[in-house]
């Protein structure tokens, strides 16, 4: 029997709803991105976020059901992201997710944002096991395990910046457009290797950090302009972006080689990148890895994800009573 | 008629069920900061204390503000989402409003809430409800001006506000819901009454 999951992400600036069938076909998503209207603060303000979420939380739901055709009374289990996230972002989301399984006696799912992330891989084929999962975007930055489904084991992440949020910081540092992962990206593509740029913690560790570099691309413009130099953005993108691409890649394949395992996903907002795509693409085919990308459309924030992930969990039984708490920080379990 | 009252614009939060202009449920709780872990539940138990479910509800109303924005974002959202779901009837109603509504008042009433650095979101009525000045965030010193001309003012506030001598509400919910009949004719607009931009909108308007 098919099984319909109606999910809910609102973790930071996307209002997002979907109906999901079976974990893994798309029956209908609706995404209302603010992202313009964080971009005239070079960043997503949470008040503003909040105020957006509630402003658009009934027109996201009714436009999902028109374009699902479908009622509520047939769904099977509502999907909600508790965390992590920006609290009053998550609140609303919570909040709506909380009052539809109640009004309509549905099981209500918790759902972490980062299961979200990596079950966006099992929506254009099936997810294989065991697998490492590389969840990059502009709030995170972990390498996960996966033995089976929904058993998530945290091998690594960041220790401070994403991945994601220090291309945004270095891109308002050489006065480019936010968000910075696209821009950078594009840059990139066109430069020369020209600056020397420490690897950051390039160690055996899995874990990353990011705020070294960005302080590294910070100090070296602003050297380069007290001896009155133009920094060439381009080839400062160029040396940044490769840095990055250099360590995530080079610890994602330390990881898959550490674990014994040859599939691999990578997911989240910065798994658009070009130039990270292109390396993994590489590196994947020498070391015969079984690599899977989500769509285009699902790498940033999208309920879709979260009805993925949210049908696994609803079949292992997990269920969150209407007390469900919203965590900014939580762990994935 | 059956009517959900609810306020989460406080650390108090109040939830009402009105059958007919008579109160049959009534509960003012305290949130302790996890108003969106209880709300739901409590509007359940009060729900199941009346007998009733939330199919037999036939109207909101909901106070929207001013307030805690998260606490107002969390009454509002419930309320947008049931009333759209279950085509419900919603009427929003003002907290300040709500402050000014108590029994054996004074003639003239000065609802406040703190805001913080000297300011109030506050608002002047008379005893039979009339706004005479609209809900507003203003300084406290300039509210207090304005309300020199009047000779029987009492001031209204669930907090202690500083240099200013206030009695705490007891609200009259009937008083208050009895005067509003504005059902939203469009769930979907319905937004909460923040009276204030956020800091970032401030900055961004003084740089322009």
């Amino acid at each position: 029997m098919d099984t319909y999951i109606l999910s809910i992400e609102s973790s930071c600036d996307e209002t997002s709803m979907a109906i999901v069938k079976n974990g893994c076909i798309d029956i209908a998503t609706v995404v209302l991105s603010q992202m313009n209207t964080h971009a005239n603060y070079g960043g997503v303000v949470p008040e503003i976020a909040s105020r957006m979420h509630v402003e658009s939380i009934t027109i996201v739901l009714e436009e999902l059901l028109t374009k699902a055709g479908m009622t509520i009374d047939k769904i099977d289990a509502i999907a909600v992201t508790y965390g992590p996230g920006l609290i009053g972002s998550l609140l609303i989301g919570l909040t709506a997710a909380k009052t539809l399984a109640y009004i309509y006696k549905k099981p209500l799912v918790p759902v972490h944002h980062i299961a979200g992330h990596i079950y966006a891989n099992n929506l254009n084929k099936k997810m294989e096991f065991p697998l490492i999962a590389l969840v990059v975007s502009g709030g995170h930055t972990e390498l996960v395990y996966m033995k089976e489904h929904y058993s998530f084991k945290k091998i690594g992440g960041t220790l401070d910046d994403a991945v994601g949020e220090a291309y945004d910081k270095v891109a308002r540092v050489l006065d480019l457009s936010y968000p910075g992962g696209p821009v950078i990206d594009n840059l990139a593509s066109t430069g020369t290797d020209q600056y020397d740029l420490p690897i950051p913690l390039n160690d055996h560790s899995f874990n990353f950090s990011f705020s070294g570099l960005k302080s590294a691309v910070i100090n070296l413009k602003h050297n380069e302009e007290q001896r009155g130099n133009m920094v060439n953005k381009n080839n400062l993108a160029t040396s940044f972006q490769n840095r990055v691409i250099e360590i995530l890649s080079k610890k994602t394949m330390n990881a898959l080689k550490e674990y014994q395992v040859n599939n691999l996903i990578i997911a989240g907002g910065v798994s658009a990148n070009k130039g990270l795509r292109n390396k993994m693409d590489k590196l994947c085919e020498e070391n015969n890895i079984n690599l899977s990308y989500p769509d285009f459309k699902y790498c940033t924030d999208n309920a879709t994800m979260i009805g993925a992930a949210g049908y696994y969990a609803y079949k292992l039984g997990r269920r969150a009573d209407l007390n469900l708490k919203a965590e900014a920080t939580c762990n994935l379990e | 008629m059956i009517s959900l009252f609810l306020d989460t614009s406080s650390v108090t939060y109040t939830i009402a069920l009105i059958k007919n202009d008579n109160i049959i449920y009534e509960k003012n709780g305290e949130s302790y900061n996890r108003l969106s872990d209880i709300i739901l539940s409590e509007i359940d138990s009060a729900l199941k204390n009346a007998n009733l479910s939330i199919q037999d509800i036939d109207r909101l109303y909901v106070v929207n503000g001013p307030g805690s924005f998260t606490g107002i974002r969390i009454g509002l959202t419930f309320a947008k989402i049931v009333a759209y779901a279950l085509k419900k009837e919603l009427v929003l109603l003002s907290k300040l409003e709500m402050l000014a509504t108590i029994e054996n008042s004074q003639e003239i009433i000065v609802p406040l809430i703190d805001a913080r650095r000297g300011y109030v979101y506050g608002a002047i009525y008379d005893k039979n409800g009339n706004n005479l000045l609209k809900d507003q965030y203003i300084y406290l010193d300039e509210l207090y001006d304005l309300c020199k001309k009047y000779d029987d003012v009492v001031y209204v506030s669930e907090e202690n506000i500083e240099k200013l001598s206030t009695i705490r509400p007891k609200f009259d919910i009937i008083r208050l819901i009895k005067r509003h009949n504005e059902v939203v004719s469009n769930v979907h607009t319905c937004k909460p009454n923040y009276l204030k931009k956020t800091e970032a909108e401030e900055k961004n308007d003084k740089r322009n």
